[in-house]
């Protein structure tokens, strides 16, 4: 317990909130330790009494008394977490979650306390490690339970809105900007943000936003945040505008992610470029270059034939690999998405017939579209089906013209037939 | 009632067990570092050469398009003909 103590001391001497945060961590390598310094009855007393030592001998001292109650509490509630963790050959996740929640709530308790000047904006690691491990503990509970066959995210839901409280507390905050927990607001957000994916509830995440907005008054600029919180905030914003299909807002809340990510964080830019490539391919009519997908494996298999697909026009090709991949495609919720990438393969193989006719035709029997169409599909079309493709490209402004039924011709616009080609 | 056995779940205090679980759900991992120079980013200020594609300007129209579309066309036509001789 001591050193644990001891540690509090140090980094409330020198300001530093890693260490701090360190206390009351679960990965603490004191952990096993500090779970057998006491027991139920003294552990109230123990910690109290080791934290006024300490506290005695800082010059000046770390707090007054109100402040030494306060993170008594937070360390008892630590102990009975460590002592859940330690103190059973099976851990009983439901326990530990009680305790966490209680150590969370204390914690909440003591950056609320410290108001009058007493808070300083570096002790925000301490709120930062309660939220982050609160879930964690949430999700093992949850996990725990689903195992034996009930269905719940009980603690989950439970965690979030005991992290949504830490939202608004920094939200909130009035005091000046240098101390204001305002600088807390997009970490707290991006765990947030985490936590209602899991639990598939997507316009929580949008309620976060517009409070968020509806707050822009002192809220410092997104860029004066942390790289790490300003990538992560990113990646969210995206994925939540690509599943509103808002491809355009998807595409910059992507881009940005992408380009400030940092370059070592392989896991992350794969799960950027999940959505930023079916994003692209919509909004750009761009496709993903092998030099690009090399170093994902994964994104390379399903991507890059999809991506030959639309520049071959081939049909089929495209239909295949987009069931091979559906599994994925599902999950990831780009499914719909990248089903749409079949229109641009269509478009393709259309110009294609149009440039195999020379430039400068601008007059192509229907049967022609049709003999492309059953080739690059494998199934004979009728005539009909060929000129609603047609049609259909032909609304969605894929292609400049109109068809002539009577002739059974294509009549294409002389100039920039096909838009987008820059021709 | 059936005999299968119901999968205990791992118990573990191991941080890095921890982790796996929340990586199994492939959700946005935390950074090593908080903050880093813009030289450390995926596409530091110049950007890179373009990595994107775009499949509009896609030109290079082959012969064996062209080839086995006319191919194709000949089947269409042969279809034709076979159906107006059966007429």
């Amino acid at each position: 317990m001591e050193s644990l103590i001891r540690a509090w001391r140090t980094a409330h001497v020198d300001e530093n909130g890693k260490l701090l945060a360190s206390t009351i961590s679960l990965t603490n390598t004191d952990l096993e330790e500090f779970a057998y310094s006491t027991n139920p009855a003294r552990v109230a007393e123990d910690i109290f009494r080791t934290l006024e030592y300490e506290n005695n001998a800082s010059r000046p001292k770390i707090t007054n008394k109100t402040g030494l109650e306060a993170w008594a509490e937070v360390y008892v509630a630590y102990w009975k977490v460590a002592q859940a963790l330690e103190r059973h050959d099976e851990v009983d996740w439901a326990q530990v979650f009680v305790a966490m929640k209680d150590m969370t709530q204390y914690v909440w308790a003591v950056i609320r306390g410290f108001q009058n000047g007493l808070w300083e904006v570096w002790q925000l690691e301490v709120l930062y490690t309660a939220c982050k491990y609160l879930r964690y503990v949430a999700i093992r509970t949850d996990e725990a339970k689903r195992s034996n066959g009930e269905d719940t995210w009980k603690s989950l839901e439970d965690a979030a809105r005991i992290i949504n409280r830490a939202f608004n507390v920094c939200l909130n905050d009035r005091a000046e900007l240098a101390q204001s927990r305002k600088w807390g607001t997009y970490y707290i957000i991006n765990i947030l943000f985490k936590t209602y994916f899991k639990l598939n509830a997507i316009t929580l995440s949008k309620n976060i936003l517009k409070a968020l907005v509806a707050n822009t008054t002192e809220m410092p600029d997104l860029l004066d945040f942390r790289t790490s919180d300003v990538v992560t905030f990113k990646y969210y914003c995206g994925v939540i505008a690509f599943l509103d299909e808002d491809y355009v807002r998807a595409e910059e809340h992507l881009e940005m992610a992408y380009q400030l990510c940092h370059k070592a964080a392989q896991k992350n830019k794969e799960l950027i470029l999940t959505y930023l490539i079916p994003t692209k391919l919509l909004t750009r009519r761009q496709l993903p270059s092998a030099t690009l997908l090399k170093p994902y494996p994964l994104l390379e298999s399903l991507f890059l034939p999809l991506a030959q697909c639309i520049k071959s026009g081939d049909l089929r090709g495209y239909d295949e690999n987009l069931a091979r991949g559906e599994d994925w495609f599902v999950k990831k919720r780009i499914f719909l998405t990248l089903e749409r990438g079949r229109d641009i393969t269509l478009r393709n193989l259309f110009r294609k017939v149009y440039l195999a006719a020379g430039e400068s035709k601008t007059r192509i029997p229907v049967d022609h579209f049709k003999a492309a169409v059953s080739w690059k599909s494998g199934v004979e079309l009728e005539t009909e089906e060929v000129e609603c493709y047609l049609a259909n490209m032909i609304y969605k402004g894929y292609i400049k013209g109109y068809i002539s039924r009577e002739k059974g011709m294509v009549v294409l616009s002389g100039s920039n037939a096909f838009p987008g080609t820059g021709v | 009632m059936s005999s299968k056995p119901v999968a205990k779940p791992e118990e573990t205090k191991d941080p890095k067990a921890i982790k796996k679980v929340l990586d199994e759900d492939d959700e946005f991992e935390d950074f090593p570092a908080e903050e880093w120079e813009e030289d450390e980013t995926e596409v530091p200020g110049g950007g890179k050469p373009n990595l994107w594609e775009e499949s509009w300007d896609d030109d290079d129209l082959s012969e064996d398009f062209s080839k086995q579309l006319r191919e194709e066309l000949k089947k269409v036509d042969a279809q034709k003909s076979g159906s107006e001789s059966q007429r």
